[in-house]
């Protein structure tokens, strides 16, 4: 092949690679762009609802031009997406009259059409979306829509649903606790305890059942509503859970038993000691530390003096500290037979009492 | 009453200021926690109404500088769910009521007017 052609055809190659770079700049320079614009307006945009949200809630005087605006940008649906957003967020924000009037705007400007797309798309997180501004709108007919997502696999849009259900119908809401089989991460089961204000007098039933579940997290989420509302008639079954195959479950119940305590209480808990994992007998001393009582001093001594592990010397000291018995701790850490670890263990409670 | 409120919401900021302005107060406003700090040391505010999560300083660290800095200035806490411990910190260091967000402004006001009238 002459060389010459083969020249022309590796300049051709370089031009055609080097249209194709200019191309590949242009594009990713084009999208930059777009993307600036829609995050400037984003910017922007908010600004001007937040304003209009905050004027609503005043119930200031409305700035005609800001008012302008605002009817120009709603013909926009990416401006009226970020607008059922921005409301969705602050009605978290607020209570009372205030949210009473961000629910106004929801129906006022009409988004409710908006929220109902969103729940029938097919995308996890729009779906979340969906169920999560119907609920905070108080859109009572989404009820039987947002029930069925309660049996989604997808965890966004069944977390979603059991939180809906809730803000809907308080603790009837959590009837799907009967059947759940996914486990309940520690922020849910926070929120959903969140938004229960009160249980009626036929939920004992139900939390009996929900304490005999297989699934770990209702256990635990059940042992913190037991706490939240001082469920004293549930204490026997509570301390049965000590004996619970799992850790996490044990560490609530020594919680819960703390906090419906009784006078047997912490004989129980000088009683079961020695058979807990340390996870445990660590709770057990936080809950002392916080029950303050002298009937658990010659136990705590036991401890601290016998005790192979250092965690659990520290915890006991911390809680003898709390009991008001610095003069003894003082007295053995200054004794010549007591080891140099005891020691520094006892300075270090005293210290933190200083603290 | 010369009244600071300290808050990274834009939205919680706007319509607190514009609700106690309406009620005749002077708001500052700062959106985090060491900037309210340097605006306590600066300035006898007659009220202090802050959040507890806010960049740089936190709530906490704003009632530990007023107590150092020897001022006597009501602090109204506004907290999230889950923060009930830091709640209790916030009342060790001389908080003199809390607000749980979600939170009603209305309510806030009078709990601003019953701190201000003692």
């Amino acid at each position: 092949m002459p060389s010459h052609i083969f020249l022309h055809e590796l300049i051709l190659a370089i031009i055609v690679v080097l249209i194709l770079v200019l191309l590949l700049i242009i594009a990713v320079l084009g999208f930059s762009f777009y993307s600036y614009r829609i995050l400037h307006n984003r910017q922007s945009w908010r600004q001007i609802i937040e304003y209009k949200i905050m004027e609503t809630i005043v119930g200031s005087d409305t700035n005609r031009e800001r008012d302008q605006e605002f009817s120009k940008h709603l013909k926009e649906p990416s401006f009226r997406a970020l607008f059922l957003e921005v409301l969705v967020d602050s009605d978290r924000k607020f209570s009372g009259a205030a949210k009473e009037a961000i629910n106004g705007l929801f129906y006022d400007f009409k988004l409710e059409d908006q929220a109902w797309r969103k729940l029938r798309q097919s995308k996890a997180y729009l779906v979340a979306g969906g169920i999560q501004e119907l609920a905070a709108m108080n859109v009572e007919a989404a009820i039987p829509e947002i029930k069925a997502k309660l049996n989604d696999e997808r965890m966004a849009v069944y977390q979603e649903a059991q939180y809906a259900m809730v803000s809907f119908q308080g603790y009837e809401g959590l009837g799907f606790l009967e059947h759940v089989d996914k486990p309940l991460s520690d922020w849910q089961q926070l929120r959903l305890l969140y938004s229960i204000q009160y249980l009626p007098d036929f939920s004992d039933a139900q939390v009996y059942s929900w304490l005999k579940r297989t699934n770990d997290s209702v256990v635990i989420f059940t042992l913190r509503l037991i706490r939240k509302f001082r469920l004293l008639s549930f204490y026997a079954e509570v301390y049965e859970l000590l004996a619970h195959p799992a850790i996490p479950v044990r560490v609530q119940a020594i919680r819960s038993m703390q906090a419906i305590e009784n006078s047997a209480t912490i004989g129980q808990f000088i009683a079961c000691f020695d058979q807990q994992p340390i996870d445990v007998q660590l709770e057990i001393l936080k809950s002392m530390k916080i029950a303050r009582s002298r009937e658990s001093e010659n136990f705590l001594k036991e401890q601290l003096w016998n005790n192979a592990a250092v965690s659990i010397k520290i915890a006991a000291a911390e809680v003898l500290v709390i009991l008001g018995k610095t003069d003894y701790l003082r007295e053995i850490s200054q004794e010549t037979a007591t080891g140099d670890e005891l020691i520094q263990i006892i300075k270090h409670a005293l210290q933190e009492k200083k603290c | 009453m010369l009244i600071l409120i300290a808050e990274d919401d834009e939205l919680i900021l706007r319509t607190v200021e514009h609700k106690l302005v309406k009620e005749g107060h002077e708001v500052v406003l700062t959106r985090n926690g060491q900037e309210a700090i340097e605006k306590i040391e600066a300035s006898d505010f007659d009220l202090v109404v802050t959040d507890i999560m806010m960049p740089f300083a936190s709530g906490i660290e704003i009632l530990s500088a007023i107590k150092r800095i020897g001022k006597k200035i009501p602090v109204i806490v506004l907290s999230s769910m889950g923060q009930e411990e830091v709640v209790v910190d916030a009342f060790d260091l001389g908080a003199s009521d809390f607000m749980v967000k979600p939170f009603s402004p209305n309510e806030l006001i009078l709990r601003i007017k019953r701190l201000t009238t003692k």
